[in-house]
Formats: C-alpha cells, structure tokens, sequence
C-alpha cells in the first residue's frame, strides 16, 4: 500500500477542528462542526485520592524488588546511566556520535532499553488490550481525534487553545476561535507545549536531596516546617512565584497569606518588567494594564515594542494588524500605517512602513520629540537634539500622520522601555484621544488581592539577613535567571529548608533539598486569565504521566489541606459564582474554553495633572554619553527566558531574522562588525565590572552600531541536558535589567553558529515582490513592482519598480548603497544592493505578457506535456507576504502535525534540517539599514513539477486533486528529486532520525497517528496536510456533500494569526483561494521556470507616508 | 608456434623512423629485445611464485578494500548522513566519483573497438590491460550508484522486474536510462575482453606445466584449438562485437551525462553536456591508461611492446579530447552569457569567485593549461612527465566532476537554500577504497591473465618483421 493513499486506520479521522480563524475571507460555516467536535467531559477522569496511586507504587516498589521500580532507582543512582543521560540532548536531538565505538554503542543500547524501562513505570500510558470499551467515554471514536478546550498559561496572559487527542494521547494543539487572546491562532510557544509534556528531561518524582522520595515523604518534612512558622503567624516561611494569573491561585495564596500573615510572598520573572505598571501608577494613580485595539488604528507608532511577536496578546494584535495590511484586488484598501523606532531589529520593525534602528537613548528621544511636535509640554530638548537633528522630517511626517488621526492612532511602548516613556506614551496617547478608543486600561490580571509581593531583591536581602527559614519556590528557575548581583544561587543554600516545585532539574533544583514534580497544563486542572481577564478552565487532556501534582495542590498542602484534588480546588473557585446552573454553565466554560463574560471591564481612570511635569522634570536630563557598548537584553524569541530550553522543537527553530538554532549569539551591527574585524561566529568578550561572558558574535543587518543584543535563556543547565548557547544572565543586574552598557574585546575564538539559512540576500532575484499601496493604486492591473528585473516589463514598469523601491522608508540611496553591497557581496553573508544594482546578476526571463496558455497558471510558460486532467477538488494556496509577520508559528505546527524529526545542531550545521515549511528572510538595501522580507516556502505542489520526472522508481507523483505526493516506502533515496526541486523544499532523512536513541520512547506519544514516521533514506516534504484533507473529504462524503470552502485548514493555516495563507480548491470560482490567486498582486515563485506552482504568494503592499517618500534617505542620516 | 625474429633481426640496416611506423620497426634496439613474444607475456603469468613488488602493492590496495568495506559496512549501519551531502547538495562525492570512475572506463573499450576498426595497429599493446581497466573502472564505479541511494537495500527497485506490486520503473528517470548504460556496457566489455582473451587463454593452457592452471584456462578458452575455422569466427565474431561496442563508448557516458542535462539545475542543464561528457571520458580513459602502463611496462620489462611511440599516440588523444574538453568549458560560459538567465550567469560566476573558486581554477590548470604541454615533441617522449600530467589530468578530471555536482548545486534558484558540502571521512574513505578495488583487482589480473595480446602481437611482429 502506497503512503499517500489513507491508511484503513486514517479513514475513521476525524475532521480537524475545522474551527473558523475569523480571519477575513473565512467562512464562518464551520464553527458549528468546531463545536461539535469538541466534548465537555474530559476523558482523562482524575483518580479522586491522588495519594493512592503513589501509595501504590511505594509499596509495589517494596514488595517487588524486582520490578520497573527497582530498574528506575538502579539506573537513578548509576553513574553510567547518569552520565548517558547528561549526554542526552534534547527531546528528539541527541549530538550524534561520529566516532561511535562498540562500547558506545553498546552503551546507547542499554541506556535506550533503561529509558524504556522508565517509561514502562511511570508512564501511565493506555494499556494495549484489543478489547472494547466497556463503558465508552462520551464522544470516543477509536481512531477518531477529539478536541478539548483548554488553557495555556504564558507569561503576561493565558492563550485558549483546543487540544486534539487520540485516544487520551494529547498531539497537536490549535488555537481556539472562540479565545479572545487566540481568536483561533497559536504562538510558537502553544505549538511546542505538546512537547514539553513529553519532555523526557521532565522531573519524574519527589527528589530529597538527589533522592527520589514520595510526597508524603514531602508532606511530612513541610508539617513540621509549617507548624514551627505556624507558631509566629508564618513567620520565616517564603514564597517565590512567578506572575500569578491563575484566579484559584490567587485565591489559594491569598487564602495562604491571610492564615498566615507574617508568611512572605515574593515575585520574579526574567521576562516581566515593572516599568509599565510603575507608569500607569504615576500617570493614572492605578496599576492598570494598557491594551491595544489596532482594528481602528489607522497610524502605529511602535517605541522599542515588538507587539507583534512578544508578549501576551501578540497573537491578537497580529490578526488586527493583518486585517489593515490585506488590500483588494480593486486596490482599494484601508490599510494602516506603522512607524517603528527601536533598538534591536524586530518582528515589527520588519513590517514597518518607515523603520528606525536606534540606539535605546534614541528611541526614547524619538517619544518625547514626537510628543513636543504634537504640542505636549514635556521639555526633554537635551534629550531630542541628536534625533531631531537627524529625523526632523520623520518627526514631523509621523506627528502630523498622529495628529490626523485623532483617536484612530496608538503608540505603544515596548514592556522594557524605561517608565518615563510609558508614562509619556499615555500621556501621547490621552491627547490623541486615542484611551478609550485604540488603547483601553484594564485591571491587571496578575493581582493576588490585598497582597503585594516582594520583589527578588527583597528576598534576597531577607535570606541574607537570616529572616527566611523555609523557602517554597514555584518554578521559574530564579537561580539561573535572577539578576547577577543577587548571587539568588549562593544564598539559597543557606535557607535552612528549600523546596522548589518545577518541570525540570535544573540549576535551582541542584541548590535544594525537595524537588517537586509539577504538572504540565494538559496535565492537571486549573484556570488562566487571558490578558484582557477573560478566564479559561484548564483541562487535562491527559493524567499526569509521572507523579507531579498541580499547583493547586501544592497550596492546599501548603495550607494544610489534604486530599484535595486541582479539580475541587478550581471548581470551588467558580461554581459558588455560576450560581443555580453551576453545572451547566462548568459544562459550557468548559466547552467554549472561556468563562462568558469573565473580561474586566475597561477603566477609565483619570489623568494625574501633575504627570507632564513629573516627565518634564525626568527628561530635563540628557543621558549619560558612554564610549563603551550599550547592551540589550532580550527574551529569547523561542526559548523565552529558557524555561523551554529543553523543547527539540524551539530549540531547532530557526530565530526570527537570523534563522539561529540551537544556541544564541550576541548580535552586532554590519559596520561595528566590520570596525572590529570580526565575522559571524567570532567571540567576543563582553566585560561589565567583574563579570565577563565570552559568546560568539553574530551579524544582523540592522542592528545599530554600538549595540550589542543578547538573548537571554540560552546556556541553561537542565539535568540530562547538553547545554547549548551562551547565558548571558551574568551580565545582568537588578538596577540595569534590559539596558546596561560593557566593554568588547574579541578573542579570536570562532564557533560554528548553528543556521539554516547562511545567506540572506536575494542576488537581484524576485522572489519576494514588494511595493507601497500607492504604486498599486497608481496601475492597479499590473503594478510596476510585480514586474520590476524582468525583461519584459518594458522601460515604464522599470522606471515604476525602481521608483517604488525607492518609495519605500529605506531604500534611499543607490549608488552609495551599491557600493557597500560589492563589499559585502563577497562576504558570504551579504546584503547587496537593492534589486537589479549588481551588474552580474541577470534577470528572471518570463514569459511575454499576454501569453496566458492556462487559465489556472498566469505565468505558466508553453510546454510540450499536456495538462493534468483536473478531476475533483484541485487544492492550492496563497500566502500573502504583506500579512506574514515571520512569527514562526506556522513552522512549529506543521513540525508537530507531521512528526517531523528534531535534528540537533550538528545536523542543522551540515544542513540537514528536516522543517517542511521553512521561513526565509531576506535583507535588502543598506547593510546597516536594510529592509527585511520573510518568505514561508514549502512544497509549491508544482503542475510541472520537477522532481518528478526525475524520481527513477516514481515515488513523486502527481495526485489527481493537484497535489505532489511522496510516496515513502517506494522512495529509495537517490535525492534527484531534491537536486532538481528548485525552491529545495524536500527534506531527506540522512540519519535514522526516527530511531529511539533520537527519537526516546516518550516522545513517540507526540506523533500524529494519522501521518506515516518516515524511515532512513526516505525524502520527505509537505503535502498540504494530506491526512487533513483525507478527514474532511470522509465527513464530506459521510455527509453526502461537496468540500465547503475553508473547511479544510492545513496545519500552517489554522496556526497563522495573520491569516496569510489561504487554502482550498483552486477550480471553484468562489473559493477563496481561487479570489486570492486572481488578485493582481498573486505571483508564483521561479515561475521562469515553467513549474506552475500551485502554491503562489501575494506580493507585500506597505504603506508609506508620501511626505517620507521624497525624503528616505534621510533616514540613513 | 613459430617465431620470425630470431632469423631476421639484426640483418636489416635500421630503417628510418617514422611515428606511423608500428613499435616494432622504430628501432633495432626494439626488434633486438623481442626475443619471443608468446615466451615473454605468457612468462609474466606463468613464472612461478611472486615478486615483492607485487606482494607489496597487492597488500596495499589489499588494505584499501578492506577499508571500502568497512566503509560500506558503516554506511548500511548509520545511513546516508556518514558524508557530507546535504540539502541542497544531495548529491556528492558519490556521485563524483561515479561519474570519475564511468570516465575512466571508457578508454578501454575506445581502445579495442573503435581503434581496431580504424584499423590503429598500435592499439595492440595496449588494448588488454586497457580493456582490463575499463572493467574494473566500471565495476568501481557502479559500487556509488548502488550505496548512494537512501535504502541500498533497494536499489534492486531501479530494475524493471515483474514483481507483486505491479510497480514499473519510471522510465523517463536519466537514473534509469543509467541502470540500462551502464549494465549494457559493463556486460559488452566483459564480453568483449573476454572473446579477445580466448587464444591467449588457450595458448597459456598449452604453455603451463600446472595441470591446477591448465585446467583452469582449458575451460576458460573453450577448446580453442587454433584452427583455421576457428580463427575465421573468433575475427568475425571479435569485428561484430567492435560495432556493438563502439556505439556504446559513445551512448554510456552520454546517458550519463543526462543525469545533469536532463534537470533543471544551473550548471546541470546544458545541451553540450553529451559530447563533453565523452571527450572528457575519453581524455580521463587515455590519461589512466598512461597511468597504469609507463609503471607496468618498466616493471615487467615490456618496453618493447610498449614503446615511447605508444605513450607518444596516446598523449596525442589526450591532447585532442583535451581540446574537446576545453571547449566545452568554453561553451558553457557562452551559454550561460547568451542565455542572459540570471540563475545560470549566477552560477559561472559563482564557480569562479563562490567559495569553491579553487576547484574551478585547479579544474582551468589541470585539464586545459597543464595538458598543453603535450604538444612538445619532448614532453611526449618523457615518460615522467607523462606520467604526472597523466596523475594530474585524473585529478582535473575528478575536480571537474566535483565543480559540475557540488558547485553547481550549492548555489542553486533560491538563495536562502545555498548551502556548502564538507566531505567527511567516510567520503574520502570509500573513494580511497575503491581505488584500492581497482589496483587490486589490476594486480590479479597482471599475475594470472596476459597484460599484452599474445596473438595479435604476434601476428603484427609477424607481419612486420618480415617486411
């Protein structure tokens, strides 16, 4: 039986969620089957004594010496199983052994049979018996995935989400439409979580100094701690937390803290920044948390915020931000405009219409000269004078783009931007009249009520003092992430009794004396708020497969509560407010994955007069000149502050920009680089007072010079854990927590720098098409931009393209920048020129217009094959290029929907990563200032197809709906088909990457069932998510009805929240997909080829303000 | 069994030479050391016991084998993924060393049908061992193809077997029209050589006091008895399978060539690939040839038969299919200009000033500078010299082969997916390893079959040395 046909086992698939994006265009058709689909009553029934099962196992541990249970303590406390394991790398990647002796070998293979062994015993995974049900669990289908509405907490707000399961085995995670943070999207982190459950680096059980212990063990030792605090109101007893943003938390701790009242409660979080709580106090006399609404913001103005890829409504603001950028096929559109300045090149700045990298100094200067300009009397000329003088234009073009759009404007301020500058942007903000329209305050949602937490200063200095004499910490790992100065790590071992409650062993685990097993979210109960406060129950999808408990649970022992479940805990917290239909509304919050109408209601405090004047008196300063570099510190945009160090798949994923895996770098600007000699993978070190970190350096065009950015999280110790990259937490202090300044010495050290993609320029190609709205609207039938580099365009199209590019913010100055790019050309990592300024590169021929052989391809060429017939549906896929923000979101779910193996860097660095959908970026312009382009590429399903009339033995065909299937157990290998892909899109298993010494028995249960685990030697590339197709023509067919439009939505579409792709049946007129592809700004890529390839992009429109235009260069100045 | 020379030799005053004259007429010095043919061939096989040279040189290439085995053996254990190829560069040493190997294997049957046909009589020392050559060439080369494929195991899939499946072969796969190339080539050749070996089997059957070896070669010559009938179909049939083969010199390495023509990638897809291909193969046959005879020859006192006039004709093919060569180089850098497509412009340039420039220029020195040396006389007669432009020709033929599949790939259409191939041990390791497959296999056949045709030898010593 051939792969690409549905398995017997993959005909009883259910449809995908089929959940409607509500991104525009979708139809809303398919949120009933959502519903459906979805079960109120969670299959996984949580045992009520959670004790029993651990008592089970002491005691099957005591009498039967011989069994698993003695196996896990043996190789527990062997050393050559401990250090096979510190050698293990990270889920699904191990560094893959050249060298491998017999012994090694031999040593992997015992190592591999005790992790099975472990995972015999502490997995609690289905039992296999080929018996039914007896009692069916409601809505179970054998084979049949469910979806399950559930919760993942992240940092500043939780993300609703729908997990799919099969047969109780939680596998993919979708966003949940009905989500106001989700509004059925994900973010990279969501996506990856199914992995971290099964994260084989998870704490398994309680560990007493190294020891694996039980709970009760735990419990016992707490009691006695408890009762002697007891004694003085709690006195000595602390609490170290991260933000809290689930409610039955906060109640449980403010329970806690109230029985307690000398107890201390303190809070730490790497990411979290205090400087916009601290601004709203100042202005508005309250903590309250601003959110921004950009359906009606015409006019953004982003300082140092990466709205569009951090924090926690990012997913939201993306689908509204995208919604603005999307413009008709009329080239009529409604498209906003966004200004960026900032520091480290980001996410935002990429879609940035006029795009400003600064210095941190700069780019609070550029608030306050914006906010002079618009006539607020905040004073700050000592600070403006540097970017006045170089961004007067700018400065007046974007004031009077704000003014005009009064209430219809919003500027937002990165969370790690200095007080000042969020007091000044709500003040900015309040005189546009934009609070209450584009930014609405909101309580925060992080609040335990009438108690306040101590900051990790505070904890530091009292364990210091001798003042805390039982220290319990909830995750976050303080001892790798708190501020260097704290020393967090030394003192904690001189708190007489420690417990640290986490997922992993890492670097605070090794510094106490009780580790505890946490929970995952998809393994316990619980609730989350959203970042506007609307409340998700969390439901397990799953017990908890080792023997962690929840949280909640923690508390109630804490509190002294015994026997109670999460489940009780959270349940208590809610239903007493449901009221007389608790259980039916429980059922219906459950199913909707949101509480109705649990959002806080915006506030409308008032603003403090004397705010302008407090600020005028901030600003009158100018900052302190220094020669040394200015260091940025920045979460990690995969790892966050390293909690996910240990996930394959983030770590594999290739960053945002600089396509870095596996590791960090400090990044540098292209002409520091060039001032200090150095190249991509030199080290440098960097020296603050007596603390120097020596990491390798990398090149990103962009980054203003004499800056330094570092991503933080790297260089994370986990138990069982190769550490990869660099942590740069060292050089961080609690007074100078996201800026500080260093000295930079190279050492002449070099380390290969884990990429995918080593080359980031596009050589004068046309691969990315991008133009402004106006030369769209100028000739909306053909606009110049979609033609510009090829030969027949004609001089008019020429004249038009190189006008537009020239339009755009930063391509100001051509022969200057010519210049640097011959330079640059020749390092291998270069940005040349702008499009067609290289001499030596020639131009895409294409065909001459107006030589439309077929109606389908625009841009096919003539060929002597005939066309495939074209029976049923013909699938294809648009992705809109100006939407695509490059979030990565979409990489991280096709992984997870279509097992696609981790590889671990060594392979990365040979280039043999295995992701289907990859995201290029290019850079264009001036090295320094250069524009940026992502490009998600996969399989283009091409009608002509190249690779497979090469593939001797045909196992690359053409499917007779369109698409180019790989057929693997014909597949023998010989990579022609690759050799001959042009957009190389096929990826090929070089290794046994399925094998489980890669791939450890647990993370086996991450694999989607209905998609084969290709072998060694087999190509391998995306096939629009066949299996989905396959599910939804099933129902279709059950249901005696054609496909809808939209109902199927491939694993990279559902994850998007822009909503660039668009998928579904090319040949109905009034698909979707099919108005995408006649929308003139739909091209193919390398369609000189003559490969018609189904997929197609829509070239990126961006906005730029036409008194800009004229002036561009100046932004260089 | 007569022989004339004895009789002859030294009455004649020495005639004046003239390169068309055959080996045999060039000199008296020459005739002087012909003493019997049959007696000083056969002797190389039938001597007993072995050289220590040989010993040595068999242990050697003996080891490298071993070393290709455990190669192999590592790459069906690990996979693919113990080289250097990746994505986008799937194709690497394997297939370089493939396209090497095919190459050299064509000088052999160039030598024995083609030559023979133009009735060059001068092949005659040479034919043998070359076709010798081209048979273990092809049998290296055909090792890469089968190992390079993801699942070894099933490269048998390549072959249109009835089977359960009622699957087919894709025929419109250059990789497929390989398969048949290369199978009908091999198998020719070894018919070819072997036809051409029955006299002289028959003639060691009779020379050999072994009875172990006389019943050896008694079956292997298959009741050759000489006899006048005999001969007339050993001609008849030697001339038919010339005209099967000489076709086939020309058709593998063209099919082979199609393996980069026929795709669609920058530096692959050109139409002067075919003819390029087989002057390329013939330059690289003819330098392997002088690669492995000025040794042989000095090593088995064989002078005689092959004279300095041997390795003159032969460094005048290499010379001409040299120029062949170079002006397909030539052509390709007209094309890539002429057809103004970025992608192929892209690609010469890269070539020259990308990351493998050194290939490219090393390629530019080994195959078209240095080989122009040949065109004086005294070059030619220098057999050291010969010999290292000979090493140095195998190595640019190897590097144009390299700078066609790695540096054509590396830099393809989208620039985000160049990537750059590192070989790795186990790349050089089997390469190496069939280089020692292939000496080691030339050493048994030096020891156990004649290197030089005894009979058409004898017959042109024959015809000659009574004129």
């Amino acid at each position: 039986m051939l792969d690409n046909t549905p398995s017997p086992f993959a005909d009883n698939v259910s449809p995908a969620p089929a959940a409607s994006s509500g991104c525009s265009g979708g139809s809303g058709a398919s949120m009933a089957a959502s519903a459906t689909t979805r079960s109120t009553t969670p299959f996984p029934i949580r045992i009520a004594d959670p004790d029993a099962l651990v008592t089970l196992n002491t005691q099957t541990r005591a009498r039967m010496p011989g069994t698993q249970w003695k196996s896990l303590e043996e190789y527990e406390s062997d050393p050559e199983f401990l250090a096979r394991v510190q050698k293990e790398f990270a889920p699904g990647a191990e560094w893959w052994i050249d060298q491998a002796s017999r012994r090694e070998f031999l040593k992997t293979m015992g190592a591999s049979l005790a992790l099975a062994g472990l995972t015999g015993c502490t997995i609690r995974q289905p039992v296999e018996k080929i018996i039914p049900y007896v009692q069916i669990p409601e809505n179970m289908i054998p084979g049949k995935a469910q979806f399950y509405a559930t919760a993942m907490p992240l940092p500043g707000g939780a993300i609703g989400l729908l997990a799919e399961s099969h047969e109780g085995r939680p596998t993919k995670i979708e966003g949940n439409p009905d989500h106001p943070t989700s509004l059925g999207a994900t973010c990279t982190f969501s996506q990856a979580s199914v992995l971290g459950l099964y994260d084989p680096h998870r704490l398994q059980v309680v560990h007493h100094h190294n020891r694996p212990a039980v709970w009760s063990e735990f419990t016992g030792a707490l009691e006695g701690r408890l009762t002697l605090a007891q004694k003085n109101q709690g006195a000595g007893f602390a609490l170290l937390t991260e933000e809290i943003i689930s409610p039955t938390l906060q109640r449980q701790l403010r329970a806690f803290l109230q029985a307690n009242p000398q107890a201390k409660w303190y809070q730490y979080a790497a990411w979290e920044s205090s400087n916009a709580t601290q601004a709203a106090r100042q202005v508005f006399g309250a903590p309250v948390t601003a959110r921004y609404h950009l359906p009606n913001a015409d006019i953004i103005f982003s300082v140092g915020a990466d709205f569009l890829a951090e924090g926690p409504s990012h997913v939201r603001l993306v689908r509204e931000f995208s919604a603005r950028r999307i413009v008709n096929a009329d080239a009529t559109a409604n498209m906003n405009r966004l200004y960026v300045a900032e520091t480290t090149p980001s996410q935002t700045g990429a879609k940035a219409d006029h795009w400003l990298r600064l210095k941190p100094d700069d780019v609070a200067a550029m608030l306050i000269a914006v906010a002079a300009e618009l006539g607020l009397d905040v004073g700050g000329e000592a600070r403006t004078a540097k970017v006045k003088e170089a961004h007067q234009n700018w400065i007046t073009a974007l004031a009077g783009d704000l003014k005009a759009a009064r209430g219809k404007s919003v500027v937002i301020v990165g969370a790690h931007m200095p007080s000042e500058i969020h007091a000044l942007a709500h003040l900015v903000n309040q005189e546009l009249g934009n609070i209450g329209q584009t930014v609405t305050l909101v309580d925060p949602i992080n609040v335990v009520p009438d108690q306040t937490p101590g900051t990790i200063s505070d904890l530091t200095q009292a364990m210091e003092a001798g003042q805390v004499q039982s220290l319990v910490i909830l995750g976050g790992d303080p001892a790798f992430t708190a501020p260097a100065n704290l020393k967090f790590g030394e003192k904690l071992k001189s708190v007489p009794f420690t417990a640290y409650y986490a997922l992993q062993v890492d670097s605070t685990a090794q510094l106490v004396q009780w580790r505890l097993p946490a929970t995952h979210y998809l393994e316990d109960w619980s609730d989350a708020r959203a970042e506007d406060g609307s409340v998700s129950i969390i439901q397990p999808l799953i017990r908890p497969l080792y023997d962690g408990r929840s949280v909640h649970e923690l508390l109630a022992i804490l509190s002294g509560q015994k026997d109670v479940t999460g489940f009780n805990l959270v349940q208590e917290t809610w239903l007493p407010g449901f009221g007389n239909d608790a259980k039916k509304l429980w059922e219906k919050a459950l199913h909707d994955g949101v509480i109705a109408n649990s959002a806080f209601q915006p506030a409308t405090p008032a603003v403090k007069g004397e705010a302008a004047a407090a600020l005028k008196q901030a600003f009158a300063e100018a900052p302190a000149e220094s020669k040394e570099f200015t260091v940025v510190f920045r979460t990690d945009p995969s790892l966050l502050d390293g909690r996910y160090a240990t996930n394959g798949w983030l770590q594999e994923l290739p960053q945002p920009l600089s396509k870095l895996t596996w590791g960090n770098a400090a990044w540098i600007g292209y002409s520091t680089a060039k001032d200090l000699g150095l190249k991509s993978g030199d080290h440098i070190n960097i020296q603050r007072g007596d603390v120097t970190v020596s990491i390798p350096v990398w090149i990103q065009f962009g980054q203003p010079s004499q800056v330094i950015t570092l991503q933080m999280g790297h260089g994370r110790t986990v138990e069982g854990f190769k550490t990869v990259g660099v942590d740069v937490y060292p050089l961080r202090s609690a007074a100078n927590e996201w800026v500080t300044t260093a000295q930079v010495k190279p050492t002449g050290k070099r380390t290969v720098l884990v990429t995918t993609q080593p080359h980031h320029n596009m050589e004068g190609r046309h691969l990315v098409r991008s133009g402004t709205l106006k030369e769209f609207q100028d000739k909306p039938n053909k606009p110049g931009f979609m033609t510009v580099g090829l030969h027949h365009g004609g001089g008019d199209e020429h004249e038009g393209g190189e006008h537009g590019a020239a339009e755009h913010g930063t391509e100001g100055h051509g022969a200057e920048q010519g210049g640097h790019a011959h330079d640059a050309a020749h390092g291998h990592e270069a940005v040349a020129s702008k499009r067609d300024v290289t001499p030596h590169h020639g131009h895409p021929a294409v065909i001459p217009e107006g030589e439309n052989q077929n109606p389908h391809y625009p841009e096919g060429g003539p060929t002597f094959y005939e066309d495939w017939p074209r029976v049923g549906n013909q699938w294809g896929m648009t992705i809109n290029l100006g939407a695509c923000t490059g979030c990565n979101a979409c990489v991280v779910a096709c992984q997870s929907e279509n097992n696609i193996p981790v590889v671990g860097p060594e392979q990365v660095i040979r280039g043999r990563e295995m992701h289907w959908l990859r995201i290029d970026s290019y850079f264009e312009g001036d090295p320094d200032t250069p524009d940026v382009y992502h490009q998600p590429v996969s399989c283009m399903h091409c009608e002509h197809a190249p690779c497979e009339p090469v593939c001797p033995v045909g196992a690359t065909t053409h499917s007779s709906e369109g698409i180019n299937e790989m057929t693997y157990n014909r597949c023998i290998g010989t990579r022609y088909c690759s050799n001959n892909c042009p957009y190389k899109v096929r990826r090929f298993n070089f290794l046994a990457l399925n094998d489980p010494v890669w791939q450890l028995p647990v993370l086996q249960m991450a694999q989607n069932p209905n998609v084969t685990v290709r072998s060694r030697g087999v190509m391998e590339k995306c096939n629009y998510c066949v299996q989905r197709i396959s599910a939804v023509r099933i129902q279709s067919k059950m249901e005696n009805r054609e496909i809808r439009d939209g109902e199927i939505r491939t694993a990279c579409q559902s994850a998007c929240s822009a909503g660039a792709i668009t998928f579904g049946n090319v040949d109905d007129p009034d698909s979707a997909v099919r108005k995408a592809k006649e929308h003139p700004l739909n091209y193919g890529l390398l369609t000189d080829l003559n490969t018609r390839p189904r997929t197609s992009y829509l070239a990126a429109v961006r906005n730029p303000n036409p008194a800009l235009v004229s002036t561009a260069a100046e932004d260089h100045a | 069994m007569t022989s004339h020379q004895h009789s002859s030799a030294v009455e004649h005053a020495p005639e004046p030479i003239s390169p068309l004259d055959s080996p045999y007429r060039q000199s008296a010095e020459t005739r002087a050391k012909i003493t019997s043919v049959s007696d000083q061939i056969s002797e190389i096989v039938l001597q007993p016991g072995l050289h220590m040279g040989w010993i040595a040189g068999f242990a050697i290439s003996f080891m490298l084998v071993q070393m290709m085995f455990v190669s192999i053996a590592w790459l069906l254990i690990k996979g693919t993924g113990i080289w250097g190829v990746n994505i986008p560069i799937g194709w690497g040493f394997a297939i370089v060393n493939f396209v090497w190997w095919v190459g050299i294997g064509h000088a052999g049957t160039l030598i024995s049908a083609i030559l023979l046909l133009f009735r060059q009589t001068w092949r005659t020392s040479i034919n043998r061992f070359a076709e010798a050559m081209t048979l273990f060439a092809v049998a290296c080369a055909g090792i890469f193809p089968a190992l390079h494929v993801g699942r070894p195991w099933y490269a048998y899939w390549l072959a249109p077997y009835p089977n359960a499946m009622a699957v087919w072969p894709q025929f419109r796969s250059p990789l497929l029209w390989d398969v048949f190339a290369i199978s009908t080539y091999a198998s020719v050749s070894l018919l070819f050589w072997y036809v051409g070996l029955i006299p002289d089997m028959a003639e060691l059957r009779d020379r050999t006091k072994n009875r172990f070896v006389q019943i050896i070669f008694g079956i292997f010559s298959l009741g050759w008895r000489g006899s006048a009938r005999h001969w007339k179909r050993y001609t008849d049939v030697y001339l038919l399978l010339a005209g099967v083969a000489t076709p086939l010199v020309l058709s593998v390495h063209t099919i082979v060539s199609f393996d980069f023509a026929i795709s669609q990638v920058p530096g692959w897809h050109t139409t002067i690939f075919p003819p390029y291909f087989v002057a390329g193969a013939i330059f690289s046959g003819f330098a392997m040839v002088l690669t492995i005879a000025i040794p042989l020859r000095s090593a088995y006192g064989l002078k005689a038969f092959l004279t300095d006039w041997h390795l003159d004709n032969m460094a005048k093919v290499m010379l001409a299919s040299g120029l062949v060569v170079a002006y397909g180089y030539l052509l390709e850098h007209f094309v890539a200009f002429y057809s103004d497509h970025y992608a192929e412009k892209y690609m010469l340039i890269n070539r020259m000033t990308g990351p493998y420039w050194w290939s490219y220029w090393m390629l530019m020195l080994c195959n078209i500078a240095i080989p122009q040396l040949l065109w004086s006389y005294r070059v030619r007669h220098n057999v050291y010299a010969l010999f290292a432009l000979s090493i140095v020709i195998n190595i640019g033929m190897w590097l144009e082969r390299f700078v066609i599949v790695v540096t054509s790939l590396h830099r393809d259409f989208v620039p985000s997916s160049w990537g750059m191939f590192y070989p790795t041990f186990w790349d050089w390791s089997l390469y190496i390893g069939t280089m020692g497959l292939f000496c080691m296999l030339l050493f048994i056949f030096i020891r156990v079959l004649p290197v030089i045709t005894i009979f058409e030898m004898r017959e042109q010593v024959h015809h000659e040395g009574d004129a």
